[in-house]
């Protein structure tokens, strides 16, 4: 069974028909590209999967659970609506942290907020939070170990490069164990020498066998990272396969004239 | 009568300034966050009645509305003053000056508030973090930040108001003053009321400063 499955899923912004009929799966540990010219909806479609925008029609189902079906018609708790929530996770093009707090806190923020809450539901005493507190900082510095920033942790984002903004991003990101982890284009936002850095970092995740959905322009990254690749074009998925297919055997006018379009670095 | 002769004179009434002032701070601040929060309501009626609210509390005078705030149980219920206890009149000068002042931030956080990205409330969100957890440990600290200038200008301003609180016969440092200078025939407690302010702004701003020092350890890119 795939972990991820999307069917029927549709949205519009007013007359404006971003998505139409996207339906696709997604095997654990696989990682998808989503590519596509600018205004192809490849973007409003992970944000979709992130609820940051509300589909009009379909479903989304997570390991076989329904996460999202646009016919339901009860309403659900705010646990279960978080618990969809962080099945997914998602990482900005202008990567979003709080600049108010250092890098520890970007990371163990909302982990935090979370275990309190769940222990405290479970009428857990002081000890058991502290100790589950502790086991979020040591899992912060893990990750910021594993994403190369652990000489960063008590810096404040303004005094990162956006490389290592990035990359803090990232390491927040996984802090709550998303089952499928999403990125926005995370690279456009850089400086192209920094490209290289996050990129890598993206490609270290990968062989811990993680489910990844990637939007990006990076045509070179997307054909050596991913098993599965979908070109978007005016809202529906126009081509669909893996990398060599899509890469080397292009069908659609459409997707020839994409990727000479990319291979000029027009759209880079 | 020297200098220190009517600094001592004018010392109780510069404790009565200094307890509107804070008072006023102390509940202005908070009901300025409620009001902002009426004011960008998505239901209209509630956003319309607080526009208006903040429109007339912006377009009357403060004076006028310590009146209408002081004289306004007797008008409107009948109640007599004196039995509102003597503390009626100090009472009234600090929910008039609160009125007035929360429309006066409740602008100034509207502003900051909406000049926050999306992305930060979306980063919180896809973090699982519920909407009161986003507000006040991501946005909030952010806002006051960026509106620390703006509402500094006007607490500097509201010391100076303490003394319109002299309109409806609060006897503040303002009251004291105009009181010696006409016992005095001298203009030198005028003068000394006038320093009093001056320090007293001089210390609010260098509050106000080692404040944004202290927030400014971070930059907002």
């Amino acid at each position: 069974m795939p972990l991820l499955e999307v069917s029927g899923l549709s949205k519009a912004f007013g007359d404006n028909t971003v998505l139409r009929d996207i339906s696709f799966s997604l095997d654990r540990g696989q990682v998808l590209s989503l590519i596509g010219s600018s205004g192809s909806g490849k973007t409003t479609l992970l944000r979709c999967l992130n609820f940051l925008e509300q589909p009009d029609g379909g479903r989304i189902a997570v390991d076989g659970r329904t996460v999202f079906d646009a016919t339901a018609t009860q309403k659900l708790s705010r646990a279960q609506r978080r618990e969809n929530q962080l099945t997914f996770g998602l990482v900005f093009q202008s990567f979003n942290l709080f600049p108010q707090y250092t890098v520890m806190r970007n990371l163990t923020l909302a982990a935090e907020l979370a275990e309190k809450e769940r222990l405290r539901a479970a009428r857990a005493s002081r000890e058991e939070i502290r100790a589950a507190c502790a086991a979020v900082q040591e899992r912060a510095l893990d990750l910021l170990a594993q994403v190369g920033l652990s000489d960063k942790a008590e810096v404040y984002p303004c005094d990162l490069s956006g490389g290592q903004c990035q990359r803090a991003a990232i390491a927040r990101a996984l802090m709550l164990s998303p089952q499928i982890l999403c990125f926005d284009e995370p690279t456009s936002a850089l400086d192209p020498e920094l490209t290289g850095e996050v990129l890598r970092v993206i490609r270290a995740l990968r062989s811990d066998e993680r489910t990844m959905i990637i939007v990006t322009h990076e045509m070179e990254f997307a054909r050596h990272v991913s098993d599965k690749i979908i070109f978007m074009a005016d809202g529906v998925i126009a081509e669909a396969g893996s990398p060599d297919e899509l890469f080397g055997a292009p069908q659609s006018e459409k997707l020839r004239a994409f990727l000479a379009h990319s291979r000029h670095g027009e759209e880079a | 009568m020297n200098f220190f002769e009517i600094l001592a004179l004018l010392g109780n009434g510069c404790l009565v300034s200094l307890s509107v002032f804070l008072l006023t701070l102390l509940f202005a601040l908070p009901l300025g966050l409620l009001i902002c929060f009426g004011r960008m309501a998505r239901f209209r009626p509630l956003s319309v009645l607080f526009r208006f609210y903040i429109s007339v509390m912006r377009g009357t005078p403060l004076m006028l509305q310590l009146f209408v705030v002081y004289y306004g149980p007797y008008y409107l219920f009948r109640i007599r003053l004196s039995e509102l206890g003597s503390n009626w009149l100090f009472l009234a000068v600090i929910i008039g000056f609160t009125l007035n002042y929360a429309a006066y931030f409740a602008e100034i956080y509207r502003a900051g508030i909406s000049a926050m990205s999306a992305g930060q409330y979306e980063a919180a969100r896809v973090l699982g973090m519920t909407r009161s957890q986003t507000f006040f440990l991501i946005i909030l600290p952010q806002v006051f930040r960026n509106i620390l200038p703006a509402l500094g200008n006007e607490i500097i301003t509201l010391v100076k108001d303490t003394s319109i609180a002299f309109a409806i016969g609060l006897i503040e440092m303002f009251t004291r003053a105009k009181l010696l200078a006409s016992e005095q025939v001298s203009l030198l407690p005028y003068l000394v009321a006038g320093c009093i302010y001056y320090f007293f702004n001089l210390a609010v701003s260098f509050t106000l400063s080692q404040a944004e020092k202290r927030l400014s350890r971070y930059r907002i890119k």
